[in-house]
């Protein structure tokens, strides 16, 4: 029988889908062609598998070789099915016993010397693999660690064509891949909140935001240090889980940014205000994820977000209320996660010294009003807190006690976590209609404040829900039952300053 | 005077007032005790003499000579509702008439009412505290039946003239262009409210635009209409400060409300209390100065802390000053810690001793 087939993945979303490679060697004219949806990359392997085949020591069939990649109907792309199609080829061809190959996967991508290079989504793939039942994973050298962490799946890494077939024609014994020891810690690369002087009130609406997952606008001059605050931020986040840190570096490697390891690290995003609409929620002909979706489970910082386009600002809706991206295209729908803390800075007004006691403001009333406009509403309605960082003398930033550290913010941020997830399987921000009128349900003294602020400040149906859901985070905190007078109190400190709505 | 002499007078005027629209003042001032005949007919060197080398004032002027029809400029007026007030007419306002310079002619929408007059002036960037203290003012002065005027610029004046407008009272906006135009046009819906509770007053024709030159020229009329004029807040080389000046050279009452030493946005206001303006320190004496009434009738207020409040809000209120202040600065001051700080700054603005402003620092507020 000349028809051999090997088992692969291939890479969708961030998900990996089973493809077999049928390989057929048949009697006629030499000649080498790939069908079943093949992109360009895919197409050009046809070069880089002859030559790698033969610099490797092996005869490439003077033959009709036809490779097909089932199912037909799904596209493929990338490089990763040189290997599988090599292996495919010598299989048919007689250079190792095809049996070997059942309830095996490959994937990888060949050199013109016949070594193997390092893949994208080396993790999806190793589940994905899982999942299909497959007993044994070859792969890149430089992905095997990472496809280890997933477990149930032998992973095997590869240096070279010629040591796979050796390896799979049972002429090689191989250790499987151990998964990188779990160092367990997460040290934070020194961005410790202790860096920064002063600024203790931004710093509590940032324990507060953390502790709720709520998303944050800070307004300042430039050089109050808002970029300083936001960097610290994923430092007081909660530890990322197993699951979470699985979640994150297969984005991470699906997009090809992965460095072989596992992401312990809360991700830190921080795209520049010039970004694209893909290139903030993710797309493009050939889909990857945006940076929403790199910050899956970390923060995304936008930094003068007055700045940022508005159809880029519109594509966040989605994933801010959904947590995740879907991309549709006329082949297929995609769907990238993207639960996200969102970080945003502004400056007050065009020049940025409004309210700054060292520089005059030189805006008119119509520019500052107009500034602020820029900033599109229903996004602002998905932001809790709101935060003026003004910026220090050089006497004040003297006379400041020394900061906090943040392992001791974290400490109290991951506690109020604890009690929101016991007790609404959610962090704070997530509550809305009903279940935020019985998770925040006021009490007397509480009540009568609230109903007084509503009234005084003038508070918006939205600006209502989002003190509510602020208070009870700041409760959360405090280790408190129920919502006191002091926490509706705190809360109605991060409301936003009339200029941008109530 | 006969009818047809006055209407000559009248469309002398209207020809200054066009004149003046476009050179200025100064020239217009040498021409408004000329006949008629002279103004209209007399070619401009000979009416100005060797005056130097202003061509182009010498162009527009004969420019205007030849093209002026009065007839038209009534007729264009007269459709679109709008009343035209010249110094030849009897019910050109007394005081403006007195006033040094007054305008040839003043266009109206809606009429200046019959009632004492009090010019409201300030910055256009007041802080929160200047609008605040516009607004009451503009409204207790409306309730004693004062006519409030001022700029219908933003910040203080804005503020002065929705008091005026909130409290069902008078109010007067003199403009730097034509009243047709609206500037600035975010303050469109308090044109309107201004023009039904008393008038839009400008020297200039309709269509005329917001020149830069053209506001510190409507400060004189401002100040001409008022029999006091009150700057609520004002930095160093602020239009307020014309206004006053003008209030000065027309013999009007000049008030200053005080602000805290050193804060830029008060130095001006304050600079005229050390030249010895009237201290608006306190609303009913003033009012009582203003538009006396015989005895106030109301208690002054207490101006000691009110007992009772908790000691955490108290201390916190310590913290908090005259100027404008960060919750940072706030929590340095007064000692307190930001989780004890933040509930008890809210409580404080609730209850209305504090107020916070749009970039989110805090200030003390009159006591309620």
């Amino acid at each position: 029988m000349s028809v051999c087939r090997a088992r692969s993945l291939s890479l969708f979303g961030i998900d990996a889908l089973p493809v077999e490679v049928e390989v057929d060697v048949s009697p006629g004219l030499p000649g080498f062609s790939i069908v079943g949806l093949p992109d360009a990359a895919v197409q050009e392997a046809r070069e880089r598998v002859r030559v790698a085949i033969s610099n490797s020591g092996y005869k490439f069939p003077m033959k009709r070789v036809i490779v097909n990649l089932a199912p037909a109907n799904l596209r493929k792309e990338g490089p990763a099915f040189d290997l599988p199609i090599a292996i495919g080829i010598l299989a048919a061809s007689g250079a190792l016993a095809p049996a070997r190959l059942e309830r095996a996967g490959v994937v990888g991508e060949l050199s013109l010397d016949g070594g193997v290079r390092g893949i994208k989504g080396a993790l999806s793939m190793a589940e994905g693999a899982k999942k299909e039942g497959l007993r044994r994973l070859v792969l890149p050298q430089r992905d095997a660690p990472e496809a280890a962490v997933i477990g149930g799946v032998e992973v095997f890494g590869m240096r070279t064509l010629k040591e796979a077939v050796d390896f799979l024609g049972d002429g090689l014994r191989l250790a499987p891949t151990e998964p990188a020891p779990d160092n367990g810690t997460d040290d934070l690369a020194g961005e410790d909140f202790a860096d920064v002087t002063g600024q203790r009130y931004a710093k509590r609406a940032l324990e507060v935001a953390a502790a709720g997952a709520h998303n944050v606008v800070m307004s300042g001059p430039p050089g109050s240090g808002k970029t300083m605050l936001a960097r610290r931020m994923p430092g007081i986040l909660p530890p990322l889980t197993m699951e979470e840190r699985i979640e994150v570096t297969k984005v991470h490697s699906a997009s090809g940014e992965g460095n072989g390891e596992l992401v312990t690290h809360r991700p830190f995003r921080s795209p520049h205000h010039t970004v694209s609409t893909s290139g903030l929620a993710g797309g493009g002909s050939n889909p990857r994820p945006g940076e929403v979706s790199l910050a899956h489970h970390g923060v995304l910082f936008l930094d003068e977000l007055p700045e940022f386009g508005r159809t880029a600002l519109e594509a966040l809706r989605q994933p801010l209320e959904d947590g995740h991206v879907t991309i549709s295209r006329v082949a297929a729908t995609l769907c990238y996660p993207a639960r996200i803390t969102l970080l945003c800075s502004m400056n007050p007004c065009p020049c940025g010294h409004a309210g700054d006691k060292r520089k005059a403001c030189r805006c008119t009333a119509g520019q500052i009003e107009r500034y602020q406009a820029r900033i599109s509403g229903p996004l602002l309605d998905r932001m809790d807190i709101f935060v003026d960082v003004p910026r220090l003398t050089r006497q004040e930033l003297r006379d400041e006690p020394s900061a906090e550290g943040s392992a001791a913010v974290r400490d109290r941020v991951r506690m109020a976590r604890g009690t929101q997830t016991a007790r609404q399987g959610s962090p704070n921000s997530m509550l809305s209609g009903r279940r935020l009128r019985e998770v925040c349900a006021l009490g007397g003294d509480a009540e009568a404040l609230f109903s007084r602020a509503v009234e005084t400040l003038g508070l918006s149906g939205r600006g209502h829900d989002r003190v509510l859901r602020v208070a009870r985070t700041v409760a959360d905190l405090a280790g408190g039952e129920g919502i006191a007078a002091e926490h509706v109190a705190e809360a109605l400190n991060y409301r936003r300053s009339h200029l941008l709505g109530r | 005077m006969e009818d047809s002499e006055r209407r000559d007078e009248r469309a002398k005027h209207l020809f200054l007032s066009h004149l003046q629209a476009m050179v200025g003042s100064s020239l217009v001032a040498r021409l408004g005790n000329l006949s008629p005949e002279a103004v209209f007919e007399t070619p401009y060197s000979e009416l100005v003499g060797n005056t130097g080398n202003f061509r182009k004032a010498e162009r527009l002027f004969d420019g205007l000579q030849r093209g002026f029809d009065a007839g038209a400029i009534e007729d264009q007026l007269a459709a679109r509702g709008i009343s035209a007030i010249t110094l030849a007419d009897e019910d050109y306002p007394g005081l403006l008439r007195n006033a040094p310079d007054p305008p040839p002619a003043l266009y109206l929408d809606g009429a200046i009412p019959d009632a004492p007059s009090v010019a409201l002036v300030g910055s256009r960037k007041a802080s929160s505290t200047g609008i605040e203290t516009a607004n009451k003012l503009g409204c207790a002065l409306a309730e004693r039946g004062v006519c409030v005027v001022s700029g219908l610029a933003l910040g203080v004046d804005a503020a002065a003239h929705q008091g005026a407008v909130d409290a069902g009272g008078l109010t007067v906006g003199v403009l730097g262009c034509g009243i047709d135009v609206v500037y600035p046009r975010s303050n469109r819906a308090l044109f309107d409210s201004v023009r039904r509770h008393g008038a839009l007053v400008s020297e200039y024709f309709l269509g005329e635009a917001p020149l830069a030159w053209r506001f510190p020229a409507r400060n004189r009329i401002i100040a001409g209409l008022a029999s006091s004029v009150v700057v609520v807040e004002a930095p160093e080389h602020s239009g307020a400060l014309i206004t006053a000046s003008h209030g000065l050279e027309a013999g009007r009452d000049v008030w200053a409300v005080p602000g805290p030493p050193g804060v830029r946005e008060c130095r001006g206001s304050n600079g005229l209390l050390a030249d010895g303006a009237g201290v608006l320190w306190d609303v009913p004496e003033f009012l009582e100065a203003v538009a006396p009434r015989g005895g106030t009738g109301l208690e002054p207020p207490d101006p000691s802390l009110p007992a009772g409040l908790p000691d955490t809000e108290a201390a916190a209120l310590s913290g908090v000053g005259l100027e404008p202040r960060g919750v940072d600065a706030v929590a340095r001051r007064s000692g307190i810690v930001m989780s004890e700080l933040l509930p008890a700054l809210a409580l404080l603005e609730l209850k209305g001793f504090v107020h916070r402003d749009a970039v989110g620092a805090y200030v003390r507020r009159a006591v309620p």
